[in-house]
């Protein structure tokens, strides 16, 4: 209540005028009353009393804090959030070592990155997800929906088609093979056509679509409420032309990371980025670095690098909160994303081969 | 769409005079502000400024439709979806022939075929629906002075003999041939730019642009400072048009590149320019890439 004037999210000539007139705190407006203010400063009633609704508004949010009522700012302890993480499902990726090396899969709530050369298999991946994210609980899913944000132009309907397709075979051999009563149900409405209508697309031609389109998400979600995944294919690709004043295009992927945070906190869903990788000419060699920058290293939780040993793709989770730096190999078959036969896990042997900053770990005892 | 004027956006005539002065006048300008600085340049609150922002995004934020619908768009009319390259290895490889509506990059050594690919696949677009073609005019951007009429005329008429039997046949089919010479990078882009009308007004069935690396290469000297990010500024620039007009009109669109060596231990022979551009990656001379892929 002893909130002071200039806080308050008024129109600033407003403000101005409050403060010319000497107010000083939320309380002394409140206590004035509509007619009051309107008197004073020499504004309608109505615009007096839309004021003070705004002030009870936020001082209403601050009261609440300490209770811990709905609002803003809730204060949680860790003992809620690890229950709360451990119930949390994840969105498999049908290659069980990525989902080994990322702990059960990609992660809702948080931001994941997938940073690879052209060609390696970011899209597939982000495809696979799209198709993954709506398998039924009963088979292990999180039964939810996606959204596609497509800026490359690069989502091919007829490959979204042939992976669904695997999918839901998949899940038919898996209800066959167990014979109960709810998979047989669940797939019911598992179907080629369901799984295509909750796949949202939306194709991005220019930064200003892409930031249109993030600023309308949180609306979207709410109407879309079992939506769990949202996929921006080419977070990179509108952002690296077009732009000679680079502290803008900080500002503004600065900006749109903080509104995916909050979509995918607010929303229980999973965020992935792809972005393209760029070259970093040092003094004797030029390296393959991840693009837009080393500030936008920190919007993203979690880190994923495609790339090419001779012909086999690998994988390499490059920057996690909880889990170990590792490579993965994997493989892209008709039916998409899968494993490669068989499955093989090894750890990097020096954490410096793609960041010579990091500090190498020290090998532990398997 | 970046360039919508605010007035086009739906928001009163007064927020937008005000708006004006501090030289805001599309939603491209009005997005890129921070919400704190948009509350200084409209004079609102915190709230009405959220609403501001929602009602100008809507004006320009892209239309949804569900993959379904796109499948069921797709299912329509199947036969516009590849142009058939007649090679039926290579048809078969790519589900159809060289797709519609997306880029495709043709990348080899020199020597092995690249422009004479591209003449045959100029003939091809010509022909008539019946016979496999896109019955349309063909835009030609030639930045290495490689095109030669006569080996066109040569390829038509004994590929197709039955089809060129007359002159006329060949001089009809040689006017929908619109060849360009371009030279520089910038001039590569100004034509880039231009397309769109042309595209309509002759009706274009095919853009083919031969080629894209050596304007590059000959311009941009990637050992000097800032030539890098020059370079794939004006290749994510020529990239995002040459997409959109594939996508808008349905049309494919081919571009070739070249091949240099890679100084590292991996494979010897990588294509240059690791652009944004290719959605497709015909590969003759280096490695081809994998299965699953379209």
């Amino acid at each position: 209540m002893q909130r002071e004037v200039g806080t308050l999210p008024l129109a600033p000539a407003l403000r101005a005028r409050l403060a010319a007139a000497g107010f000083q705190t939320a309380q002394e407006l409140l206590d004035t009353g509509p007619c009051g203010l309107s008197k004073e400063i020499g504004i309608s009633r109505e615009e007096a009393l839309e004021a003070l609704q705004v002030v009870r508004q936020e001082c209403q949010g601050g009261a609440a804090r300490p209770t811990g009522g709905s609002g803003a700012t809730r204060t949680y302890t860790a003992l809620e959030l690890l229950e709360e993480e451990q119930s949390q499902g994840f969105i498999i990726t049908f290659c069980s070592a990525l989902d080994n090396i990322l702990g059960g899969g990609v992660q809702l709530t948080k931001i994941t990155e997938i940073c690879g050369a052209p060609g390696v298999g970011k899209t597939q991946l982000c495809m696979q997800l799209a198709v993954d994210v709506q398998i039924p609980e009963c088979f292990g899913g999180v039964a939810g929906e996606a959204v596609f944000i497509d800026t490359e132009g690069s989502f091919m309907v007829d490959r979204v088609v042939d992976i669904a397709a695997a999918c839901v075979q998949h899940c038919h051999l898996i209800a066959e093979a167990q014979q109960e009563e709810d998979h047989r149900k669940a797939l019911e409405t598992f179907s080629l056509e369901n799984i295509l209508s909750h796949i949202y697309y939306f194709r991005c031609r220019d930064y200003t679509e892409l930031l249109a389109q993030v600023y309308l998400l949180p609306e979207f979600l709410s109407e879309h409420s079992k939506v769990r995944l949202v996929v921006i294919d080419g977070i990179a690709f509108p952002f690296r032309h077009d732009f000679e004043d680079l502290s803008l295009r900080t500002r503004l992927l600065n900006g749109l990371a903080q509104q995916l945070i909050i979509v995918a906190n607010d929303h229980k869903s999973a965020v992935v980025l792809t972005n393209q990788m760029t070259t970093r000419i040092g003094q004797s060699q030029s390296t393959l670095v991840p693009a837009l920058g080393e500030s936008w290293g920190h919007a993203a939780t979690v880190r994923l690098i495609f790339h090419w040993d001779n012909s086999q793709r690998l994988a390499t989770l490059y920057k996690s909160p909880s889990q170990k730096e590792s490579t993965i190999a994997y493989h892209i078959t008709s039916h998409g994303f899968r494993d490669v036969q068989p499955p093989a896990v090894t750890h990097s042997t020096e954490g410096t081969e793609l960041n010579p900053r990091k500090r190498p770990r020290a090998r532990e005892e398997q | 769409m970046a360039a919508k004027k605010l007035r086009r956006a739906q928001l009163s005539q007064e927020m937008c005079e005000r708006l004006s002065r501090y030289q805001i006048t599309t939603c491209q300008d009005f997005l890129c502000l921070s919400l704190l600085e948009l509350m200084k340049v409209t004079g609102q609150s915190y709230y009405e400024v959220q609403k501001l922002l929602c009602k100008v995004s809507r004006a320009c934020a892209p239309k949804m439709q569900t993959a379904y619908e796109m499948k069921l768009r797709k299912s329509v009319n199947p036969s516009s979806a590849f142009l058939s390259t007649t090679l039926h290895g290579l048809d078969r490889v790519l589900h159809g022939g060289v797709p519609c509506g997306s880029l495709t990059e043709i990348t080899s050594p020199p020597g092995c075929g690249k422009t004479q690919f591209c003449i045959m696949l100029s003939v091809l677009a010509t022909l008539p629906v019946s016979m496999g073609g896109l019955d349309g005019a063909v835009i030609y951007i030639d930045t290495e002075a490689a095109f030669s009429a006569e080996r066109l005329i040569e390829i038509a008429a004994n590929r197709f003999p039955a089809y060129f039997d007359s002159d006329e046949k060949l001089l009809c089919m040689t006017r929908s041939i619109h060849l360009y010479r371009e030279l520089t990078c910038c001039s590569v882009l100004k034509r880039i730019m231009s397309l769109e009308e042309e595209i309509i007004s002759k009706k274009v069935q095919l853009i083919i642009i031969d080629s894209v690396a050596s304007v590059v290469r000959k311009e941009f000297d990637t050992k000097l400072q800032g030539n890098l990010a020059e370079r794939s500024n004006f290749l994510t620039r020529g990239a995002s048009v040459l997409k959109y007009l594939a996508e808008e009109f349905s049309i494919p669109v081919i571009l070739t590149n070249q091949i240099t060596t890679s100084l590292s231990s991996g494979p010897g022979i990588r294509a240059d320019l690791v652009s944004p551009v290719d959605d497709l990656s015909l590969s003759e001379g280096s490695r081809t890439k994998g299965n699953g892929q379209k």
